[in-house]
């Protein structure tokens, strides 16, 4: 069964080609890594994805609903990572665990703060006052609260140092095998991806190059030692 | 649910709510003592004179407060939200958009609201002290327009803010000075007292400005 099905997906800005007809799903239970270099157009698809744009034309479906008008029960399904780890720096850890509580009836509280526990922080430390690490592991925290059946996670690494990028991987991992979670995940640090990864979306300027399980995709390019030595050689260095 | 959204915004504009209320509090105060002090010294004869022959509304400092307080609140409350596009946050809520949104201004109109009725209460309250019924009546009238102009520049501000683009920011800015200047106009008492359904009408169309930047914002303009 597919949780995110995209059909024709076609965007511009101005004259600028993001992409034309593009497909792709991502199949229940699977993690699967949209890779591409800046600008290829891995956040305009999760910006279509949670209808906070309209592509030019094609369509986006998440557990069967318009991705531009998804109803209160598809959004309360779905966990949602803007990129930058974005959540309300002007609350501290209690307080916004408290804030989005409310809006979630299966709300584990303490799937958060079993994480934020992991934290060298206070329970009344104001999120504007944290690294961006630990502000990243307070917005990953909110999600595995939320217990969603998807988890859309935009440039997760974005910002993070080696370890606290090495906590996020490890801890979603263990956590979306042992839940059946599906994922879908956005980064253009390849080391991170192949620790976490089922299947990965290579996104190349105006297409998709290549869509296969890792295992797939590392077989055909055995000459390389890595997904990241891969991935150069199929896009480019620059 | 909606209790959860007043709690987040609380948190975000507590600081500024209750500098409005120390502002309002001391404007008041002020006003009043000025008064009390024009009656000990010129007199109510004179007071009368400057407010009969003259013409003159007397609390007049108090103009600018509604509206400033509006724009401030306004600020407050949206920056933050458009700030890193934080707006997702709310609009992804398992919620219909425009649900949130309405809770989202309906926080900042009634801590407004609140805060003006009370204004407004004490300023009646003190003049019902020392003058007629006629110029009770007169007063409301005279300062009714500045008060639906704070809560018009908080729906106008929420607007701009949350509009996703730079330019039209500015032209929204632009098409709000003169409908803010229509409720600014005049000082001099009970001017407005003709056109008080048109100021009310004008006001309830503004609220609904928000939504526009919402939706262009949800279509990623």
């Amino acid at each position: 069964m597919n949780i995110i099905e995209c059909n024709n997906l076609t965007h511009y800005y101005g004259d600028r080609c993001i992409y034309e007809n593009l497909n792709f799903s991502v199949e229940q239970g699977k993690i699967v890594g949209l890779l591409g270099k800046n600008g290829t157009g891995k956040t305009t698809t999760i910006n279509i994805l949670n209808g906070f744009l309209k592509p030019q034309s094609g369509n986006c479906k998440i557990f069967g609903e318009d991705s531009s008008s998804l109803s209160p029960e598809a959004k309360s399904k779905i966990g949602l990572l803007i990129e930058g780890h974005v959540q309300y720096a002007f609350m501290n850890i209690e307080q916004i665990e408290k804030y989005y509580s409310a809006f979630f009836p299966d709300w584990k509280r303490e799937a958060y703060y079993e994480l934020m526990s992991k934290l060298k922080v206070t329970p009344k430390q104001k999120l504007s006052k944290m690294s961006c690490g630990q502000r990243s592991q307070v917005a990953l925290g909110l999600i595995l609260a939320q217990n969603p059946e998807l988890l859309i996670l935009d440039d997760f690494s974005m910002g993070l140092d080696p370890g606290y990028r090495l906590l996020f991987v490890d801890y979603l991992k263990e956590y979306a095998t042992a839940e059946n979670k599906t994922v879908f995940v956005t980064s253009h640090i390849i080391q991170d991806m192949e620790r976490l990864i089922d299947e990965l979306i290579i996104l190349d300027y105006g297409k998709i190059l290549v869509q296969e399980s890792v295992g797939e995709f590392m077989e055909t390019h055995k000459s390389y030692e890595s997904l990241e030595k891969a991935f150069i050689g199929l896009t480019g260095k620059y | 649910m909606f209790k959860s959204v007043l709690y987040k915004e609380w948190i975000k504009t507590k600081w500024y709510v209750i500098g409005i209320c120390v502002v309002s509090i001391l404007l008041h105060a002020y006003m009043f003592m000025k008064l009390g002090r024009s009656i000990r010294f010129a007199g109510m004869v004179h007071l009368w004179d400057v407010i009969i022959n003259k013409d003159q509304f007397i609390f007049r400092e108090i103009k600018l407060f509604p509206l400033i307080s509006g724009i401030v609140l306004g600020i407050a409350q949206f920056v933050p939200e458009i700030y890193q596009k934080r707006l997702k946050l709310a609009l992804h809520l398992p919620l219909p958009s425009f649900r949130i949104i309405s809770w989202n201004v309906l926080y900042g109109a009634i801590t407004l609201a609140l805060v003006y009725v009370i204004s407004i209460a004490i300023l009646i309250t003190y003049i019902r002290l020392y003058f007629a019924i006629e110029f009770v009546e007169s007063a409301f009238l005279t300062i009714l327009p500045w008060y639906l102009a704070g809560i018009v520049s908080y729906f106008l501000v929420a607007w701009i803010c949350l509009e996703p683009r730079w330019n039209r920011r500015i032209i929204n800015t632009i098409i709000s000075i003169p409908i803010l200047c229509t409720y600014m106009i005049t000082a001099l008492p009970a001017a407005y007292s003709s056109c008080v359904i048109l100021i009310l009408s004008i006001a309830i169309v503004v609220m609904f400005f928000v939504y526009i930047s919402v939706i262009r914002f949800k279509d990623g303009k």
